[in-house]
């Protein structure tokens, strides 16, 4: 929930400038990375609720079609939640990789969404350039959220826990 | 609680993101896949998410404005300014070709003008511009930019193509001085065209000739044109000095007082031509 709390205003300020001043740039894909790092830290219901909330926000955003990303996202929060039982992404290359591939799926989902309902969509330009971009800022974002998260969690010592 | 119960809740709790999970991609799948058909399911949260994006989305564009208002307003006036600073010089420069061209072309017709009267008129001339005024009030003469070595000589008459200008008074070497019909000292026999009135044209020591020796009882009017009468020798005859402009009895009751206009506009005259010859009683 405190994640939730913290990562949702940030998440539509991205968005809005995504979909604003930097709409003919390709830029890492926040809310992803957002939704891999909590499915890959500590999966809850909550967190799938909130990979939701981000895609339908992106949608919504973007003027897409409402679903497609919000079907992504959560895909993306469940598979790498049953993937994080098997793999730890705690390294750099882990995350980085995993978000890559994270984002593949999720263009992948999004590129077949579109198809079906007869919408174009450019698969190389649009959804493997957007993976490696993301793939590529994932770790240095991933480390900000996780002090963020930090910053706001009180920490507790032993030498005062009496 | 039951058995079967109590396996059901520990199931759901236990698989409990793989069921939210599904039930929302489901969801989801089902919104994308609707929304292309127009399905009003998905319209409301479509709807309430305009209401919180769209002002969002204004708060960022019209920063971007603004900013893009700054950049353009205040800092790219930085090249602006040099830019101005360039065209400025241009615009001037353009400005001075522009006005020299004119003043080419002005020049062209008059000399045009000159040189048809040149060629107009019977005798030897030689041309010369006004290099100098002098408009006091004791004297009235310009200088020209030819003299003794192109041939001219003192008492020469200089004329314009509108009429008579004045007499060469000073030559030198490569100028000449020429006392102006409206000097207080110059004096030209004239006769009136009309009624072939003579008299003498002197100047007024401003910008007007005075007509004297004209008597009561010649006929005289406003309107007249005053010629050279070719007696003094220095102009020939029929040249025209100006125009009647007013007319009054004299307080002695004998001459008549004549005012006349010079018939060329000293003032703005630039180019001369000198006759040749010094003397024109034979005509």
């Amino acid at each position: 929930m405190k994640e939730f709390l913290l990562f949702l205003p940030l998440t539509i300020i991205y968005l809005a400038l995504k979909s604003t001043l930097f709409a003919s740039f390709p830029l890492p894909d926040i809310p992803l990375i957002m939704v891999f790092y909590l499915a890959s830290r500590k999966a809850s219901t909550e967190g799938a609720l909130f990979a939701f909330v981000l895609g339908y926000l992106d949608d919504a955003f973007s003027g897409g079609v409402i679903g497609t990303s919000s079907f992504a996202l959560v895909v993306i929060y469940l598979a790498v939640h049953l993937l994080s039982m098997l793999v730890q992404f705690t390294s750099q290359a882990a995350r980085a990789g995993g978000a890559a591939a994270a984002a593949l799926v999720k263009g992948a989902a999004v590129y077949y969404i579109l198809r079906y309902s007869n919408i174009d969509a450019y698969f190389l330009t649009h959804v493997v350039l957007q993976a490696l971009v993301t793939g590529f800022f994932a770790p240095p974002v991933i480390s900000a959220l996780q002090r963020l998260v930090m910053l706001v969690t009180p920490r507790k010592f032993k030498d005062n826990e009496s | 609680m039951r058995s079967s119960e109590r396996n059901i809740f520990s199931f759901l709790k236990k698989y409990q993101i793989i069921i939210v999970s599904s039930a929302l991609a489901l969801f989801s799948l089902h919104l994308a896949l609707t929304d292309k058909k127009e399905y009003a399911r998905g319209y409301i949260l479509k709807e309430m998410i305009s209401y919180t994006v769209t002002p969002v989305q204004g708060v960022v564009l019209g920063i971007q404005d603004s900013i893009r208002g700054v950049w353009a307003d205040y800092f790219f006036l930085v090249g602006v300014k040099e830019e101005n600073e360039t065209l400025k010089k241009t615009m001037y420069s353009l400005v001075d070709e522009n006005r020299r061209l004119k003043e080419e072309a002005r020049q062209d017709d008059r000399l045009r003008a000159l040189l048809e009267f040149k060629e107009a008129l019977p005798y030897s001339t030689t041309g010369a511009a006004i290099i100098g005024f002098n408009m006091e009030r004791w004297s009235r003469t310009v200088s020209i930019d030819k003299g003794s070595a192109e041939g001219i000589q003192k008492d020469h008459a200089a004329i314009a193509p509108g009429g008579v200008v004045g007499r060469i008074i000073e030559v030198n070497n490569g100028s000449s001085r020429v006392l102006l019909t409206t000097d207080l000292r110059s004096n030209i026999d004239v006769l009136i065209e009309r009624s072939r009135v003579k008299g003498v044209v002197e100047g007024n020591g401003t910008d007007g000739l005075i007509m004297k020796y004209v008597r009561q009882i010649d006929e005289i009017q406003v309107g007249d044109q005053v010629v050279t009468s070719g007696l003094s020798g220095v102009f020939p005859k029929g040249l025209v000095v100006g125009e009647v402009t007013k007319v009054e009895k004299s307080t002695d009751n004998f001459f008549k007082h004549v005012e006349v206009r010079p018939a060329v506009d000293l003032g703005r005259l630039e180019e001369v031509l000198v006759l040749r010859e010094r003397s024109f009683y034979n005509e």
